[in-house]
């Protein structure tokens, strides 16, 4: 440290390059600060799959990616977390529902045969069904009952229905609930009816929707691969003419049962293209579109947890938080310069370049901050001003015993070095366990106060000696009075 | 060695070894009426030493705030149960401007369902002021291990360390110093969680953890003056020693509390509801290391012994 010009002209170009960086990368906000919705998914074994293994975690994560990007949402992200999650960030959205719906479910997609000899069974299964359905659409408005026909009444027998099929639903469950408890029920038992999936999601190559003419209703469009579409094209070949009839299943649960009629005995349904008419909402048909062109997740996931701020919300965090930093910084100061004078002062413009390149630190690597992030920050400040006092207070005791004010300066940074160098690391030891075995928030306070504590090495030991040299180097601050406080001057 | 004989041979102001009975008094004090807080609270219907909130029990808690202009009109915790689709605790805040809900664990549909149902019990509603968590149990019980696993590992960490740079004994206080703080604090929230309802998060889990690193802190720069006394000045007595290097940074460990003390005071009084506790339980805690590291592990050092080996005592890192 002979050339303190030397290290004048690298903070300098640090402090310039700084503020480059800040101007042109933007400071990533966690959600908290920026409002949106954060969803934890737990990935769950499954089948022959005991434990969830890296490799498995990566599929479920691409099929999600593939899943958010379907939903439109900008600068959304998804991230593994630890050995068996998934954390999807969805900036901006405030209900996460539609995406806990979307983004929650398998969407294992199957065509299967009815097996012979179900006819009766199904055709009970399959009315009740339609009686649901029809209950439901006029319930939401969604339809007029057919011409001539009377519009089914069950919600008198929808209680005993429930009894009959030995259905639990919440006693306090409203219509609309016990209508889609027992239409789920249904759904499930009509499935065994049917034979071994012959054809699944992962033969498609593109799903679609659009409204199904002269009515409310929507439908999805599929698109098969080559394989796909000669699947397909046998398997109807198989029950063409006979009344068995094709059953399209979605994660267990038939949503739609079709008869493929005897002019495609010879060929089965060729052209590779199918579609699926149920009783989708235009919201329903987005949603299932979304699913099948992402594929079915290889592994049943479920939503462990749900986080979100809304985002005036947000800005009033951010907002609290500059405050509490801003004052914080600036009471620090007043106290600096209170109790040290000109080395305070010195020590207050050393703050100002350790917050300064702190924030170019967290644009630069990028990290992401949060509101425990800030706080780990804030409390990196105390610290890095502890380095000062330590150094201004042995500076002192040797000014007191009469040494020279360069002389004292100097060594007070020199015999102040082990104290902050122990001090410092047992801190960083602290942060290393937290970063490492803690999750989410609690990293995102560890990451910000190992940054600041490394930083604040690095500004106590050269930031603050070369100002200090720079100033005493002004003969007109050369004085003890600025040092020393009158009454303990010797 | 430098000039510094005229700071040796100076009578310390404060010989901390004579208050030795009273310092140990006062901290028994404190630790007793902790453990107590944390006996009662175990006794009492909270069933733990603290009073643990959503991010450990697991459970889904909704806030809104509502958007009524002049005046909100009337609004029950009664009315608002009454309007939910499941049972749930209601809460109105500042004035029953804000309604707050708690529950078990619930799925976003089932969440979504509850704001619905706020939105026309207690609507209009500013909806960019909507804010969900939810936990899943899971989670709950992971994060408390996680949280204990972190700290123990620090501690280790942080002993071994300590071993090798001091010496054992030296560990051994510096920990104890780290358990009294982090005892003190989590009392003094037990009787919060007893007389005023306050629950810890995961933030306090993280405060206990900035507290494990900021007490060592504190305390290995007494260290570290002791381990120069015992260089400079071989001779004297260790309690002889330890005032000194007591005497010599009480100053600086009071004007180090202080400046770390401003900006979370600061963070206190402006950082908002979601950081208050978290600052308080720093504040304190940052309070407490300061009196283990000046009033705890000084006047104990002599009494077990407290010479460094040579080894430790010479090889202190200068710049």
């Amino acid at each position: 440290m002979t050339r303190p010009q030397g290290w004048l002209a690298l903070i300098l170009a640090l402090a310039i390059g700084s503020l480059l960086v800040l101007r042109s990368l933007p400071l990533s906000l966690g959600l908290d600060l920026r409002g949106g919705s954060q969803l934890t998914l737990l990935v769950k074994p499954a089948g022959d799959i005991t434990k969830v293994e890296s490799k498995q975690l990566e599929a479920v994560k691409e099929v999600l990616e593939r899943r958010v990007n379907g939903l439109g949402v900008s600068e959304a992200s998804v991230t593994t977390s630890g050995s068996d999650r998934i954390v999807v960030q969805l900036p901006g959205v405030q209900d996460p529902r539609r995406a806990a719906e979307v983004l929650g479910t398998t969407a294992r997609l199957e065509f299967r045969a009815q097996k012979p000899e179900t006819q009766q069974e199904l055709s009970n299964l399959t009315r009740l069904k339609r009686l649901i359905v029809a209950r439901q659409e006029q319930m939401a408005g969604r339809s007029q009952p057919p011409a001539g026909e009377e519009a089914p009444d069950v919600s008198g027998p929808l209680t005993d229905l429930l009894k009959q099929q030995g259905i639990e639903v919440p006693a306090n469950a409203s219509e609309d609930e016990q209508l889609e408890a027992l239409l789920v029920e249904t759904e499930r038992r009509i499935t065994p009816l049917f034979g071994e999936p012959e054809l699944t999601g992962s033969d498609l190559v593109d799903a679609g929707r659009q409204q199904q003419q002269g009515s409310q209703s929507w439908e999805v469009t599929l698109r098969f691969s080559q394989a796909g579409g000669e699947k397909f094209a046998d398997l109807t070949k198989s029950i063409a003419g006979t009344n068995r009839l094709l059953g399209i299943m979605l994660d267990g649960r038939s949503i739609s049962e079709a008869s493929v009629g005897p002019q495609f005995a010879t060929a089965g349904i060729t052209g590779g293209a199918a579609t699926i008419t149920g009783r989708f909402s235009a919201d329903e048909a987005r949603d299932l579109e979304v699913q099948l062109r992402g594929g079915a997740l290889p592994l049943p996931v479920e939503i462990i947890e749900n986080r979100s701020v809304g985002p005036t919300l947000g800005a009033q965090n951010i907002r609290n938080s500059l405050i509490a930093a801003g004052s914080g910084t600036a009471l620090v100061g007043v106290f600096m310069v209170i109790i040290y004078r000109l080395p305070g002062a010195v020590a207050l413009l050393a703050l100002l370049l350790y917050s300064l390149f702190n924030l170019a630190l967290y644009a630069l690597i990028p990290v992401t901050l949060t509101l425990p992030g800030i706080a780990g920050f804030i409390l990196s400040v105390g610290m890095a001003v502890d380095a000062n006092i330590l150094i201004f207070e042995r500076s002192k005791e040797e000014l007191r015993d009469g040494n020279t004010l360069f002389r004292s300066v100097d060594t007070g940074f020199s015999r102040a070095f082990s104290s902050i160098f122990d001090g410092h690391l047992t801190t960083l030891i602290s942060c290393a366990a937290l970063g490492w075995l803690g999750s989410g928030l609690v990293r995102g306070f560890a990451v910000t106060l190992a940054i600041g504590v490394l930083l604040s090495l690095f500004t106590a030991l050269t930031c603050t000696r070369t100002l200090m040299r720079l100033a005493l180097s002004y003969p007109a601050l050369r004085k003890p009075s600025l040092f020393l406080a009158a009454s303990s001057q010797p | 060695m430098t000039s510094s004989s005229g700071a040796i041979l100076r009578e310390p102001r404060l010989r901390i070894n004579r208050h030795r009975r009273l310092c140990l008094s006062i901290t028994a004090v404190l630790v007793a009426l902790s453990v107590l807080g944390l006996v009662l609270s175990w006794l009492s219907p909270i069933k733990a030493p603290l009073k643990p909130g959503l991010d450990f029990t697991g459970g889904t808690s909704i806030q809104v705030e509502r958007n009524c202009g002049e005046r909100c009109s009337e609004l029950s915790v009664q009315q608002v149960q009454e309007a939910l689709p499941s049972a749930a605790v209601v809460q109105l805040l500042d004035d029953g401007q804000a309604v707050s809900v708690r529950s078990s664990a619930l799925s976003p549909a089932e969440s979504g369902a509850f704001v619905d149902a706020l939105e026309q019990v207690a609507g209009p509603l500013i909806a960019t002021d909507t804010q969900i968590n939810t936990i899943g149990p899971v989670l709950g019980k992971q994060l408390l291990t996680s949280s204990v696993l972190a700290l123990t590992v620090s501690f280790a960490a942080v002993a071994l360390y300590i071993s090798a740079r001091y010496a054992r004994l030296y560990a051994a206080l510096a920990l104890l110093a780290l358990a009294h703080d982090v005892l003190i604090t989590s009392g003094l929230f037990a009787w919060l969680g007893l007389l005023a309802g306050v629950e810890v998060n995961s933030l306090f889990a993280v405060a206990l953890l900035t507290l494990a690193g900021y007490s060592v802190n504190d305390t290995v720069v007494v260290f570290d003056r002791i381990r120069e006394q015992q260089r400079l000045l071989p001779e004297l007595s260790v309690e002889e020693q330890v005032d000194r290097a007591v005497d010599g940074t009480l100053t600086r460990s009071i004007y180090t509390s202080l400046s770390t003390e401003i900006p979370i005071l600061a963070l206190i009084l402006f950082g908002g509801e979601s950081l208050q506790w978290f600052a308080v339980a720093l504040f304190v805690g940052i309070a407490v290391g300061a009196w283990s590291s000046v009033a705890v592990v000084p006047p104990l050092l002599p009494l077990m012994g407290g010479k460094l080996p040579q080894r430790a005592a010479t090889s202190g890192v200068t710049a």
